[in-house]
């Protein structure tokens, strides 16, 4: 029963998915072309790590609201390590790397240990590690980077966008421990009965902590990317990317309360929303717009599946 | 004293999908009486009381009050016709104070019509003067107020309504004895003032010493009314279950072996208070007490869900520290909870989910899991318990109460438990499915498990134990064996005090 | 407050007066001393900290901020969340000076965000009490709607030549400045509204047990409607203060100004689980803020550590209330 329904939600998505770009090549000829595709994928990429562990924390009924200021916070300690504390650059990207994946460790510790409501716990999270960020940067920004640092971030590999093909290994690896293993299955068990999945014997607060650490990390390794893609640190990036990310989860059919989605979802709203994006500023609408368009999508796609919802079983 | 009903209802009837809950049942309530209500859980006691208050709408029948019939849309509905129900669950907010608890709802107003705070504490004064209560502060929040004054509080309230008739929801259940006894002073001083009271309650010691009249009620349907003069404890029971105690608990025999569980001088908190015994392979030790005596604590404790702070707990003999559920579950103890819906089950998951759900690392290979494997371990489990359902991949939200709780046992027996601890095994269930559940109890010990059973029915728990461990205020307060296990004794023990209690 | 003075014969309280304050309103008493505290510490360091034209600028500069947090309180303490109150007060700014510079009335022009940011809040309010989608969902959207709907009208470009009557928050009334007294007599009257009527006792019943506030019969899906809305009105009061403190509106307006207005709320005491606290509070925490934010420039920290500090500040906050309600239970 449910399977079936999630198949016919991605099944559905999927179907707007290829709507919008038939649209969208019809209303551009520079839309469908392989190298603005990929470009696409190459823009993609931040968010999309984002989502994909999103999705976990979502599915565990928590969410994540401090990724986008974790970026900013990595972005920045990248430049500041490598450029006034003088490590060498691939050092200084991994030490910013541990830093931000123990800001997602401070987090899961924060909601397992305290108890604190996800949403409340990585809110004010988000305001301190944006806060850091600021205070660290001090406004300023680090840029002159090494050239073979931009491999990473504006180079391709057998013609594809680097990042591109971390993203579509780490969703493939994301999907599949999702379905297929005993992690999954715990993640999906908390999400839908939290009480009950640690009455099972289930580990639920090491499952919630790895989740949230992972969440860091997945944050962390998109804001190097981040700083290779735009040749650049600054205490602002990744500012509202959280919205961007939660959006693309729950738009692929990830409920907000907890208990099912799934990874392919997720990466189909992925690519519809940065078809949007795109599309809609290749046909002259602004940047702006397609903010409040997401902002649209996002309610409808909440209330639609309410009342899709509704309308099945009830318990 | 047969003054005319104050409210009467007449062959209410309540579906909810399939399931017919209420088929039409009469009862009636006439001022300064006592009404009780008896029936077993299930039987539809308290979707009658939440029509009476307002939160059900009967799909058929009349309800007449004060010689008018009425259509109650909401328990606001209800309150006005001076219909108050004090649940069992007690409906207060714990960061409001006692007299915004008492008047929520029902302010009184000043003629600028704000709230009139002088007139709100003064009358919550008055009311909680009136049930015997001076020593409860108006300003003090509800959180810290003990059970039995929060239902005082929650009395209160329907006394500052104006209530000519109080439904009361197993008032009693998580009281200790003296404030069981405070709380039926107050009853039968309501009833002198002509309030008329519906009282539900499992207690057959309370509904001889409170009731006017007794009504029974089994499966949905109305079975007797009857002056509490015309009947004693056994009619009431047969009237209740619907047959004699003894065939409906097939007490199977089987070896009792060597100790597997011992637990001596466990501590936790004020619930869980020096408790030592021994439970035995084959065994089906009972645990009697009343609800807040703290028999569901011990078994969380032992369960490794709030481990202990001092005593030893031994596994065939060793000495084991269970710090947690994972911990207790590798060691050979399962626990079916309580709460079926909240603590057992995942409900939107499906049946074979549920049953390797404790059991993961046996249907995969670490890490990847095995789905034929899975299916196969779920459709023994359905077939061995007779679990009915369609498929193994239907979701457990779709299974009646028997048998989702034979899909929580299924999920423990698939960790091959040397202890197996059922908390409430036959609660909300039918009289069918518990009868299988208690076959199964039998199957099992006959294997070899040793159970411990928690149960509020007396019966049950004299039916299948072959010792009965009595609990109160946290401690044992009996050991009795099964020869020896009357209800008089159990009941004695039950209500027992080893220590005074200091605080309140 | 109203309750001190009971009768001698009858005394309804076992508990002291001053006692029941300190239970009824520790929080607000911690946040009122951290205010001192932080006065008498910074004065020393710099004496200039208290000079008038300092107290002006932390009172009537976070003014604004203290009025939206009011409604946030009210939103809040009934068990929700809106974390599109920034963007829509940047919306509201941006009407408000359009129609002032287009020269509407400026009654009108002070009216229209208070009725404008009500329409809006009930909207979302409807969606979340009707439609059932948590709060956060559907501010999170709103918020992403309001803020590029803004800028897409706008185009980035600032409003100035804003007529000089329009300008409140620059007043003095009896050399008071005009946004203090705005702020104060705001909090006083919603504390008195929040305290004294049904109607505001009915937001801390759903809040604080929803499944009790329907048994009491409380209307819960109306009430949120309306308490959104309010918290709508109270968006749009904060608008014209901000709009009216400098000579132009800007089509941004400070980042993460919902997130400090949550605050606010929190570190006044308004739990983050609903049904306890009170707009008192989350008055003197946006003063406090204002306070810390001015006090880092007089001991000459960076301003840049700014929201650090107060990241830190809330996240104690919540920690201590997690703590204390874990303490209770």
């Amino acid at each position: 029963m449910k399977l079936k329904s999630l198949i016919r939600h991605e099944t559905f998505l999927a179907l707007m998915l290829v709507t919008a770009l038939i649209v969208l090549a019809f209303q551009s000829d520079r839309f469908f072309t392989v190298s603005n595709l990929l470009n696409q994928g190459r823009l993609m990429t931040e968010v999309g790590l984002i989502a994909i562990a999103m999705t976990f924390v979502i599915a565990t009924g928590g969410i994540d609201l401090s990724v986008g200021s974790i970026l900013g916070l990595v972005a920045i300690l990248t430049g500041v390590f490598w450029n006034n504390i003088g490590l060498p650059l691939p050092f200084a990207a991994i030490a910013a790397i541990f830093v931000g994946t123990m800001a997602g460790f401070g987090n899961g510790i924060i909601i397992t240990r305290f108890g604190v409501p996800p949403l409340i716990a990585t809110l004010a999270t988000l305001a301190l590690y944006r806060g850091l960020a600021e205070g660290i940067s001090q406004a300023r920004s680090v840029r002159g980077y090494p050239d073979w640092f931009y491999v990473l971030g504006q180079r391709d590999v057998l013609g594809v966008p680097t990042q591109l093909w971390i993203l579509m290994a780490v969703a493939v690896i994301a999907s599949v421990i999702l379905a297929y293993t005993t992690w999954g299955r715990t993640v999906y068990a908390i999400g839908s009965n939290e009480v009950a999945s640690r009455f099972s014997g289930l580990s639920v607060e090491k499952t919630k902590l790895a989740l949230y650490t992972l969440s860091g990390f997945a944050a962390s390794v998109a804001a190097v990317i981040f700083v290779s893609r735009v040749s650049t640190t600054r205490s602002d990036m990744g500012s509202g990317i959280e919205l961007d990310a939660i959006t693309a989860v729950v738009l692929g059919g990830t409920s907000i309360y907890g208990g099912r989605g799934t990874v392919l979802g997720t990466v189909i709203g992925l690519c519809l929303i940065q078809a949007l994006k795109n599309g809609l500023s290749l046909a002259g609408v602004k940047g702006d717009g397609t903010i409040m368009l997401i902002g649209a999508v996002l309610i409808l796609a909440i209330l639609a599946s309410n009342i899709f919802e509704r309308s099945g079983t009830r318990n | 004293m047969s003054a005319a009903p104050y409210a009467s209802l007449k062959g209410m009837s309540k579906s909810f999908g399939s399931v017919n809950v209420l088929k039409a049942v009469d009862f009636d309530v006439r001022p300064g009486e006592v009404h009780a209500l008896l029936g077993e859980n299930g039987a539809g006691k308290s979707t009658l009381i939440k029509m009476m208050s307002g939160l059900y709408k009967p799909d058929e029948g009349a309800f007449t009050v004060d010689g008018e019939e009425v259509n109650f849309n909401s328990t606001r509905d209800a309150a006005a016709k001076g219909i108050a129900t004090v649940y069992q669950e007690l409906l207060l907010f714990p960061e409001l104070s006692v007299a915004e608890n008492v008047f929520l709802g029902n302010y009184p107003r000043t003629s600028a019509g704000t709230i009139d705070w002088k007139t709100v504490r003064e009358k919550t004064r008055d009311l909680l003067d009136q049930l015997d209560s001076p020593e409860l502060d108006v300003d003090a929040k509800v959180l810290t107020l003990s059970v039995a004054q929060r239902q005082r509080v929650e009395i209160a309230k329907a006394l500052g309504k104006k209530a000519r008739i109080l439904i009361m929801d197993e008032p009693t259940a998580s009281l200790v004895e003296s404030d069981v006894q405070r709380l039926m002073s107050v009853v039968r001083q309501l009833r002198d003032r002509g309030v008329g009271i519906v009282y539900v309650s499992h207690r057959m010691a309370e509904i001889f010493a409170l009731a006017d009249r007794v009504t029974v009620i089994r499966d949905g349907a109305h079975v007797a009314t009857c002056d509490i003069g015309d009947v004693d404890e056994d009619d009431l029971v047969s009237m209740m279950v619907g047959r004699s105690i003894e065939s409906l608990f097939p007490k199977q025999e089987a070896n009792i072996g060597e100790p597997v569980l011992e637990v001596r001088n466990l501590h936790r908190g004020h619930l869980v208070r020096d408790i030592s015994f021994t439970l035995r392979r084959g065994e089906i030790l009972g645990i009697a007490g009343l609800v807040g005596s703290g028999r569901t604590e011990l078994a969380l404790t032992i369960f490794g869900m709030t481990p202990a702070r001092e005593g030893e707990i031994l596994i065939d003999g060793k000495l084991v520290a269970i710090t947690s559920p994972t911990r207790a579950r590798d060691l050979g103890i399962a626990y079916v909870p309580e709460d079926r819906g909240l603590q057992g089950l995942v409900k939107p998951m499906t049946i074979k989910q549920n049953v390797t759900m404790a059991t993961m690392a046996n249907v995969s290979s670490g890490i990847f899991l095995k789905a034929g494997e899975e299916a196969r371990r779920a459709l023994d489990a359905v077939r061995r318990l007779s679990i009915r359902c369609r498929e193994i991949d239907q979701t457990v939200s779709e299974l009646s109460g028997g048998n989702q709780q034979k899909v929580v046992i299924a999920k423990w027996l698939e960790t091959v438990p040397k202890v197996l601890i059922l908390d409430e095994p036959t609660r909300g269930v039918d009289v069918g499915a518990k009868a299988e559940i208690h076959s199964i109890m039998g199957e099992l010990v006959k294997q070899g498990v040793a159970i411990l059973m928690i149960s509020s029915e007396l019966p049950e728990v004299l039916g299948m134990s072959d010792r009965v461990l009595v609990m109160s205020g946290g401690q044992v307060t009996g050991e009795i064996d099964r020869a020896d296990a009357t209800p008089e004794r159990v009941g004695a023990a039950m209500t027992a005090h080893r220590t005074k209690e200091t605080a309140e | 407050m109203t309750v001190n003075q009971a009768s001698i014969g009858a005394t309804p309280s076992r508990s002291g007066f001053l006692r029941r304050i300190a239970v009824e309103y520790g929080q607000e008493l911690i946040v009122f001393s951290a205010i001192i505290a932080l006065f008498i510490v910074v004065s020393i360091v710099n004496p200039r900290f208290i000079s008038a034209n300092n107290l002006t600028t932390i009172f009537a500069g976070n003014a604004y901020i203290a009025v939206a947090a009011i409604g946030m309180s009210m939103v809040i303490i009934t068990g929700h969340i809106d974390v599109s109150v920034g963007a829509l007060i940047g919306v509201l700014a941006t009407i408000s000076g359009s129609l002032a510079v287009a020269g509407y009335p400026i009654w009108f022009a002070w009216l229209a965000p208070v009725l404008v940011g009500m329409a809006i809040n009930s909207f979302i309010g409807i969606l979340v009490a009707y439609a059932r989608i948590p709060s956060i969902v559907v501010t999170l959207g709103a918020m992403s709607i309001l803020r590029g709907g803004l800028i897409s009208v706008t185009g980035g470009d600032w409003i100035t030549d804003l007529p000089s009557g329009f300008m409140i928050a620059q007043k003095r009334f009896f050399d008071i400045p005009a946004p203090l007294i705005f702020m104060v007599v705001l909090t006083v009257l919603a504390a008195l509204w929040m305290r004294h009527t049904p109607f505001g006792r009915s937001l801390y019943a759903i809040g604080g047990n929803k499944e009790a506030a329907l048994a009491t019969g409380i209307p819960i899906a109306r009430r949120t409607v309306m308490v959104f809305a309010i918290h709508g009105a109270f968006a749009g009061l904060a608008t014209i203060l901000f709009a009216t403190q400098l000579q132009v509106i800007q089509s941004t307006v400070p980042p993460n100004l919902e997130l400090t207005i949550i605050t606010a709320s929190v570190i006044g005491g308004v739990s983050i689980l609903g049904g306890t606290g009170t707009v008192i509070g989350s008055t003197m925490a946006a003063i406090l803020f204002a306070t810390i934010g001015s006090a880092l420039i007089f001991v000459n920290v960076s301003a840049y550590w700014l929201r650090a500090v107060i990241g830190l500040l809330i996240l104690a906050t919540v920690l201590a209330d997690m703590w204390r309600r874990r303490a209770k239970s």
